[in-house]
Formats: structure tokens, C-alpha cells, sequence
């Protein structure tokens, strides 16, 4: 710490950004120092997340609970100045000594006659207005657009289409386009966001390209405990990828799975339909290169 | 179809297929068909025989000869020597891993001997994708007796009286189930067969479809006309496509036998059956999950009550059953409910089906009456240990059960006393584990499992097992603390009390119940920062112990890392600084030189390089040298 600041002392006020619980119990630890806190936070009312929570973890307390003592502590101490609606805008000096430049955007409220009794709100004409959202079409290929809307058009019909319409799709395309999904909600109906959450929420969908072959390594508890950990060392080691990974020629993508069921060939590695049984270390880079350095691929180069 | 003098039925279960089951298949019959045979011997392909560690295998019928580990180059010899000749062939049959002398009848091998086959009867013995093989075996007897002679209120009233409890892990009494979805008023009712079979370590759903698919569609029909449902849904992994395929089939030729759809048998009930394919989500075995999967909804469980035989799918009354308990049903309408409940214990009845895997002589499905002992299981069906190692634990339940240690090896195995011990029933994986297995790791594995599966809705879950896996993660590399273990208890407990899931709530039964029974390897990591199977890669090191090392230059050759310094007639030392401890070494070493330690919790022994050889036993090292 230079010493100039120690001669010119504290400044006697503070600034903590953000009025979440920390800067809440922040604030509250300054003021009951002695300091003179600004607390600023760029929502219309500090509480931050947690307000929003019901629970929180380990001890499952009620959030409002520990937030509420604070809230109305801060609210009544003389030495904190709560400002809301605020940005920072530059902060200049050095330790001990700031100056901050904050911009408040308008309320159009005087907050010191308001009362908080919300009538405002409740009549407030723009908030019952629907605002229309433009939403353009989704952008994709003729081709590939022909190919999904057959499969749209075969489930749309029946109950709960989106898992069979997801699953003959990523069987027709390996993986799922950006611009496939918004078709599909477009289509479907689904929103956006819940179509992708299911895409990617499966193990067997993926949103981005994967290899020809997929080595998927079982990792089921027999095969681990025969060592099947080891093996997909020496897989990647091999292939130079990490696990989830697909190597730059497209070719091989590795993949760690859940228990193909072979338990009695532990460990076991499934490539498309052939499964390879009871292999050892030493085995592992036969296979990789049988894949990776495919002969498929070596002629395409050369022709 | 005349009759053959000799049937052979090879197993096409998954396992014995990816052993090359096919290929067997293939060179049988062109075999056959050289020595102008197929009149009299035919191949039958059957589903999965159970004894998956023996694959590919097959039974010669009517003799009851077992065959195991066939390859494409036996079958010449083996056609040509039995079915020509009459001469069994004695190298091919099973042979006890203690005894010199093979078994050659199915019956005596004991894997076979101890158990019960009750919903597995059909097992390797029929065709699995030919209806008539099913019914030529009583099948569909019991659903004929159902729609002609019983209400779905005796049905229920049966299956109650009969005890059987779900199979899928909680087991939950089937029949107080069903009545209670019958009693909802509103219709339409659904029932669903549960074939997300997710626990690492567990197939016998898989197998049960591979092997006799028929007895599926016939056990979800009864419950239907019980429960008063018209449309099923069974609900498979597409990690199974085999046994998809075949569920297909029998749905198919069920239909065109008018034993599903319209009117079915001529009655007044109806009947259609549908399959769902999963997609990868270990969540989704979880019924209120499963119902969001097929409705295509977020794939998380929700809060119960109502429960789903309450509140379902797409809102009504629903009944989710897994595949296993259905299969049971047949059985016990057309044998009786006594019959039934005289099997098994007092709280549990019937029998239960186990994939005995791991560290085991004899891996495959079993299926054993409830009661009987880890003992049984283990040295008389399972045939004990590899290699005459100890036996350390018997994992039961997957990722939401527990390490039962060797102390508890007399323990009788039902649900209540599986809980009792820490564990659960689950679907019914039994995984084996030796001394070569170090519980801390383990205990991760399954954290490390559940805490990537686990859905993120609720937080006691997704951060509780994220908290659980970064202090098991420092412990097995060294980095435990003292108060890590009491940290794991506490949050264990916490995680427990506060999940809204069966995943959640059991997530930390692996990590509490290693705990429970083997706090001293904990503290071995902890304390003397030493791992006493040897397996967690920084407490571990490799050695190559010069006074034992022949020189031979194997490890050398596969070493990945070019980390083994040596040459011909010179001691081979490990690189420890660029040793990645992959463990190939330790695998290569002839086993009569012995030669590559691990070593955990002492000092690496520094060995000078360029030491020459000193050959003791001139005679054998030498030639192995010359093989190599």
C-alpha cells in the first residue's frame, strides 16, 4: 500500500456493486464499522437472485428468511444510501481513495413520497399490451428442409411428437443444425428453448458434427472396475483427442458410454455394431488406427 | 417342420453375438449342409442363454451338452466329431476354473444347478422371434384364462395375494398399484413397461426381451385388462437395439394372431401395444421422468404424490411397471398366487434375476429364488474368485445401492435385507469386486455417474453431488484431508433428506456405505496418502524390479511413452518422471518373470541404469526371449 494514503487516511465511504445477499451483508458489515456505505445495484430494488428463490442449498432455509432481517436492516440504517437503477459508469484514484461516476437511470417515480403501495403497477397500461415478437423463419438448406419435414409430417399427429421427430432426425443427420431446431419448433410448435434443452439433454443427441465412427467406450461399473479407464487413456492418446472429442478429419469421435450391456465381455468398446470384448491395453491403438487411419480414407487422398 | 434327431441352440444374445456368435452360425450350417445334415441337425438361434462369460456358446438338444468359447475353427471338427460321428467333443465343454475334469451336461455345470428359472424358463430354449415357440411353451395360456374366466378385479386380487413386488428396484407392492390406479375414475389409463434399464452392471431387461420377448407382451396385456388400459407403451433404451428389434417382432406377430389390437381372443377387450425408444438419459428410468420422456416434455422427475397411478401420463391414471415384474405375471395367473408365494421369504416372494459380473469366474444373468444367500450366489453359482484372490465386496443396486463387504457374505438376499446393510435390490446388478478394487475409486465412479446423469433440477442433487465428487476426486489424488470423511458423511446425509428423486435421494448410498464398511481405506488415502488396491493413478507408482527383470525388452516395445530405459541383457527401469501410468508395462510382463510392481505409499526404489542381467534359470527365460 503506498504510504500517501495512509497519510491522507480513509475516505470515509465505501461503494458496493451489486445488492445481491453478499453486497447486501457486505454493506451491513461496513456500516456496522462505522463506514458510510453506497450500496448501488442496476435493477429497480436490490435482493438480487436470491429473492427469487424458494430454497436454498445445503440446508434448504427458506431464501426469503435470511434475506428479509437484511433487507430491512439496510433499509433502515442511516449510513447506507441504497442506489438503484444505477450504472457505474468510471471509477478513478487509487486504494483508499476513489472517485466513482454513477448514472441513474429515471424512475419516474419520486421515491420519497412513494409508498410502495404498487397500484402504479397493477394499472400500468403497457404491461397488459402484448408486444408482438418478430420471429424469422428459420434459415435452412431446401434440401435438408425437405428431409425434416417428412419426418415432422409422419409424428405430428400423434402424442408427444418431439421425441420421435429428435430421435429420426439425429439418426437421418448425426447431429442437430442450429437452423434444424428452430425448423422443428418453428413446426412444431414447441418453443426454441425447450427444443434445444431435450437436444442436448440426451446423451445420444449431439449439436454438433460427430465423426464416422463413434469408439464408444463402455464406462458401465464392470468395465471400470476391469479397467476400462485405462483404455480410454490409451484411446485418446492414440487418437490425440479428449474423450467427447472428434478428430479433425471427421472421422472418429470418442466417446465415453454408459453400460452397453456386455458385462460379460468387460471391458468392452462398441464401434457402430461391432463390439470389441475382453481387450487389454495393448489392443487399444490396433483398433484406433483400424478407424482413424482408415484405408477408406487413405484412398480417398489418393484418388 | 419335421422333427431333427439333434437341435442346436446357439445363443444370439448381445454378449454372444459381439463374441461372433453370427459368424458360428454361418459356419454350422455350411458345415452341416457340406455333410449333408440339415435334414436331421438344425440350428436354433435363441436369445440370451445367461452365461455370458462362456460365449459364444450353444446346447446340443435333445443330449443337454453344453459347448462354450467357440470359435469359426472348432466347427468343422466339432460337426464332423459329435453330430456325424456321435463323439462329443471334450475340449469344447465347461471347465470349472478349481477342477481338472470338464462338465459336459448343461445340468450338472453348477452355475446352472442352484438356479430357478421362472421367468427366464424360456430362456435358450426357444426362438425367440417364432410366437409358436412361446405358445408351444404355455404362453398366452394365462392371458386366455384371464379374458375368459377372471375380472380384472380377481387379477388384481391374484397378483396381491401372490406378493410380488416390483422388480425395478424399489419393489413396491404390484397389485396395491394396480388397484389403486383401477380405482381412479378417469379415463383413458395407460400402462407402461419400463425397459430404461440405466444401472451400470445390469442387462436383464435386455436380456429378457432378447430371450422371450413373448412373455412381455403377454404379462403387460393382463395388467391392461386389470387396470382397465387400452393403450400400453413399453419404454426401451436405444442402447438395446437388438432387443428392440425383437419386441418389434413379437408385438407384430402377436397382432396378427389377434393376441393384441381389436377384441382380443374374441372378448370384449382391446389392447394396443407401442414401443418408445429412450435416448441416453439415466433419469429417465425414473417413472414421473419416463412419463415427460414419451410425452416429450423436459426429462425431470416432479414431485409425488399424486403418483402416477394417480396422475400420469398426459394426466391420467397410469401404471408403470418394470418389464421384469410383468414378466412375472403370466406365471403367476396360470400357476396360481400359493405357488408363488411359496417361494422366497417372508416379505419377499418369488424369484429375483442378477447380472453376477465383475471380478467373478462365472459372469452372466442368474436367476435365484429370494432368499438365498451372497455365498451361494458367489462360490457355488459364480464359482468364486479369478486368480485366488479375496473376495472384498459384492456391489448391489448400481449407482443408487451399496457395497455389501465379505463380512456380510451370509447375508440372505431380499429387499428388506438389502436396505438394512446400506444397499438396495436396484434392478439387480451384482457387481464382484476383489482385492485389486479400491473402494474410494469405486465410490467415485458412481458419484461421478450420478452427478453427470443427474437432471439439475434440484439442487441437493446437482450441487450436492458436485460438492460429494470434488472431495472424493481429492482424495484419490492424494490431496485428502483430515475431516473429508465426516464432510462426506454429513453432505451424504444432507443430499439424502433433501432430493426430490429416487436418483437424488440414493446418489450417496455408494459413498455412505464404503464409508460404513471401509473407513480404512479412507484413511489410508488420507493419512498415509497410500492406496491399498493399488489403483488411483497418483497414489501409484510403477517399478520394475531389477532383481527379477529378465531384460526380455517387451515392456520397452508396448511402453506408449517411450518411458522404460534398457537394452538387450540390461535391467529395464521406469522413467518415473515420464511414466503416464497407463499400466501397459504391468500387463505385458510375463507372467513367470513377474517382474513390474506397483507401488503405493513407499518411495520409489531407485534402480542404477545399465545394469546387465543375471540369469539364474538359464533354461526358460531364454526361450521366452526367443518367442518374443
Amino acid at each position: 500500500m503506498p504510504s500517501e494514503t495512509k497519510q491522507n487516511g480513509r475516505v470515509g465511504a465505501a461503494l458496493v456493486v451489486g445488492g445481491g445477499i453478499g453486497g447486501m451483508q457486505a454493506a451491513l458489515d461496513l456500516a456496522g464499522g462505522g463506514i458510510k456505505v453506497y450500496l448501488a445495484d442496476s435493477k429497480a430494488s436490490i435482493g438480487g437472485v436470491m429473492a427469487q428463490l424458494d430454497k436454498t442449498f445445503p440446508t434448504n432455509d427458506c431464501a426469503m428468511c435470511t434475506m428479509a432481517p437484511r433487507l430491512v436492516e439496510i433499509g433502515r440504517h442511516k449510513d447506507i444510501e441504497i442506489l438503484t437503477l444505477s450504472d457505474v459508469e468510471r471509477i478513478e484514484g487509487r486504494p483508499g481513495n476513489f472517485t466513482v461516476t454513477i448514472s441513474r437511470r429515471p424512475r419516474f417515480v419520486d421515491e420519497s413520497k412513494c409508498t410502495g403501495c404498487g397500484t402504479c403497477v397493477a394499472n400500468c397500461p403497457t404491461q397488459t399490451r402484448v408486444q408482438p415478437v418478430e420471429v424469422p423463419a428459420a434459415e435452412i438448406e431446401p434440401s435438408l428442409r425437405v428431409k425434416v419435414a417428412n419426418i415432422i409430417a409422419r409424428h405430428k399427429n400423434r402424442q408427444g411428437p418431439l421425441m420421435p421427430i429428435l430421435q429420426e432426425v439425429n439418426a437421418a443427420l448425426n447431429y442437430f443444425p442450429e437452423a434444424v431446431l428452430k425448423y422443428i419448433s418453428q413446426e412444431t410448435g414447441y418453443p426454441f428453448t425447450h427444443v434445444y434443452r431435450i437436444a442436448t439433454f440426451y446423451s445420444a443427441f449431439s449439436v454438433v458434427p460427430r465423426g464416422k465412427y463413434v469408439i464408444n467406450v463402455c464406462m458401465g461399473t464392470t468395465c471400470y472396475v476391469r479397467g476400462s479407464e485405462r483404455l480410454m487413456d490409451r484411446f485418446a492418446e492414440t487418437l490425440k483427442i479428449r474423450p467427447e472429442e472428434t478428430t479433425p478429419d471427421m472421422l472418429v469421435t470418442l466417446k465415453g458410454v454408459r453400460c452397453i450391456g456386455c458385462c460379460g465381455l468387460a471391458p468392452a468398446v462398441m464401434v457402430g455394431d461391432s463390439v470389441y470384448g475382453r481387450l487389454t491395453v495393448k489392443e487399444v491403438a490396433g483398433i484406433a488406427k483400424k478407424y482413424a487411419g482408415g484405408n477408406n480414407h487413405g484412398k480417398v487422398n489418393a484418388g | 417342420m419335421p422333427a431333427r434327431r439333434i437341435e442346436l441352440m446357439l445363443c444370439t444374445g448381445t454378449g454372444c453375438v459381439a463374441g461372433g456368435a453370427l459368424r458360428i452360425k454361418e459356419a454350422l450350417e455350411a458345415e452341416l449342409a457340406r455333410h449333408g445334415l440339415p435334414d436331421e441337425v438344425s440350428v436354433v438361434p435363441t436369445g440370451c442363454n445367461g452365461f455370458c462369460g462362456q460365449g459364444p456358446l450353444l446346447v446340443v438338444l435333445p443330449d443337454q451338452i453344453f459347448y462354450g468359447w467357440l470359435k469359426t475353427d472348432d466347427i468343422p471338427f466339432l460337426v464332423q466329431e459329435h453330430f456325424l460321428k456321435g463323439r462329443p467333443v471334450q475340449r469344447l465343454m465347461f471347465m470349472p476354473p478349481e477342477k481338472k475334469e470338464r462338465i459336459p451336461l448343461l445340468g450338472d455345470i453348477p452355475f446352472f444347478k442352484k438356479q430357478m428359472l421362472l421367468v427366464l424358463r424360456n430362456k435358450g430354449v426357444i426362438d425367440p422371434e417364432k410366437i409358436e415357440d412361446y405358445i408351444a411353451r404355455d404362453g398366452y395360456v394365462a392371458l386366455e384364462k384371464v379374458l375368459t374366466t377372471l375380472t380384472p378385479f380377481d387379477v388384481i386380487e391374484e397378483i396381491t395375494r401372490s406378493g410380488l413386488r416390483g422388480r425395478g428396484g424399489a419393489g413396491f407392492p404390484t397389485g396395491v398399484k394396480w388397484k389403486v390406479c383401477r380405482s381412479e375414475k378417469k379415463i383413458p389409463k395407460y400402462i407402461i413397461g419400463n425397459c430404461d434399464e440405466g444401472d451400470p452392471g445390469a442387462y436383464m431387461d435386455r436380456s429378457l426381451l432378447e430371450s422371450d420377448p413373448h412373455s412381455l407382451v403377454e404379462g403387460i396385456t393382463i395388467a391392461a385388462y386389470a387396470i382397465g388400459a387400452s393403450q400400453g407403451f413399453v419404454y426401451v433404451r436405444t442402447e438395446y437395439p437388438l432387443a428392440i428389434q425383437r419386441l418389434r417382432g413379437a408385438i407384430i406377430q402377436a397382432n396378427e394372431y389377434g393376441l393384441l389390437g381389436e377384441r382380443i381372443l374374441g372378448s370384449n377387450f382391446s389392447f394396443n401395444l407401442e414401443i418408445r425408444e429412450g435416448s441416453g438419459a439415466f433419469v429417465c428410468g425414473e417413472e414421473t421422468s419416463l412419463i415427460h420422456s414419451i410425452e416429450g416434455g423436459s426429462p425431470e422427475p416432479r414431485q409425488r404424490p399424486p403418483f402416477p397411478a394417480q396422475v400420469g401420463l398426459w394426466g391420467c391414471p397410469t401404471v408403470i411397471n418394470n418389464v421384469e415384474t410383468l414378466a412375472n405375471v403370466p406365471q403367476i395367473i396360470s400357476r396360481g398366487a400359493d405357488w408363488f408365494a411359496g417361494i422366497g421369504t417372508e416379505t419377499s416372494k418369488g424369484t429375483k434375476i442378477f447380472s453376477l459380473v465383475g471380478k467373478i469366474n462365472n459372469t452372466g444373468l442368474i436367476e435365484v429364488p429370494m432368499g438365498i444367500t451372497l455365498r451361494e450366489i458367489i462360490n457355488d453359482i459364480g464359482g468364486g474368485i479369478p486368480g485366488g484372490k479375496q473376495l472384498k465386496a459384492v456391489q448391489t443396486g448400481g449407482p443408487s445401492g451399496g457395497c455389501i463387504p465379505n463380512s456380510h457374505i451370509d447375508l440372505p438376499i431380499d429387499y428388506e435385507s438389502l436396505k438394512e446393510v446400506g444397499s438396495m435390490m436396484g434392478s439387480g446388478g451384482m457387481i464382484v469386486m476383489d482385492e485389486d478394487t479400491c473402494m474410494v475409486d469405486v465410490s467415485k465412479f458412481f458419484v461421478q455417474f450420478t452427478n453427470d446423469e443427474s437432471c439439475g433440477k434440484c439442487s441437493a442433487c446437482r450441487d450436492g453431488s458436485d460438492a460429494l465428487l470434488e472431495v472424493l476426486t481429492r482424495i484419490t489424488e492424494g490431496e485428502g484431508r483430515e475431516g473429508d470423511v465426516e464432510f462426506l458423511e454429513e453432505l451424504g446425509a444432507a443430499v439424502k433428506d433433501a432430493s426430490m428423486c429416487g436418483l437424488g435421494t440414493t446418489l450417496p448410498n455408494p459413498v455412505l456405505t464404503t464409508i460404513r464398511y471401509f473407513r480404512d481405506e479412507y484413511d489410508a488415502h488420507i493419512k498415509e496418502k497410500r492406496c491399498p488396491a493399488k489403483v488411483c493413478k497418483s497414489l501409484t507408482a510403477y517399478w520394475i524390479d531389477p532383481k527379477l527383470c529378465q531384460a526380455c525388452l517387451i515392456c520397452m516395445r508396448e511402453c506408449p511413452g517411450q518411458s522404460i530405459y534398457g537394452e538387450k541383457n540390461i535391467i529395464h527401469v521406469i522413467d518415473q518422471g515420464k511414466c503416464t501410468k497407463c499400466g501397459v508395462c504391468f500387463d505385458v510382463c510375463p507372467p513367470n518373470f513377474d517382474a513390474v510392481k506397483k507401488l503405493s505409499g513407499v518411495p520409489v526404489p531407485s534402480v542404477e541404469r545399465g545394469i546387465k542381467v543375471e540369469r539364474k534359470k538359464r533354461g526358460k527365460p531364454e526361450q521366452e526371449q526367443v518367442h518374443a
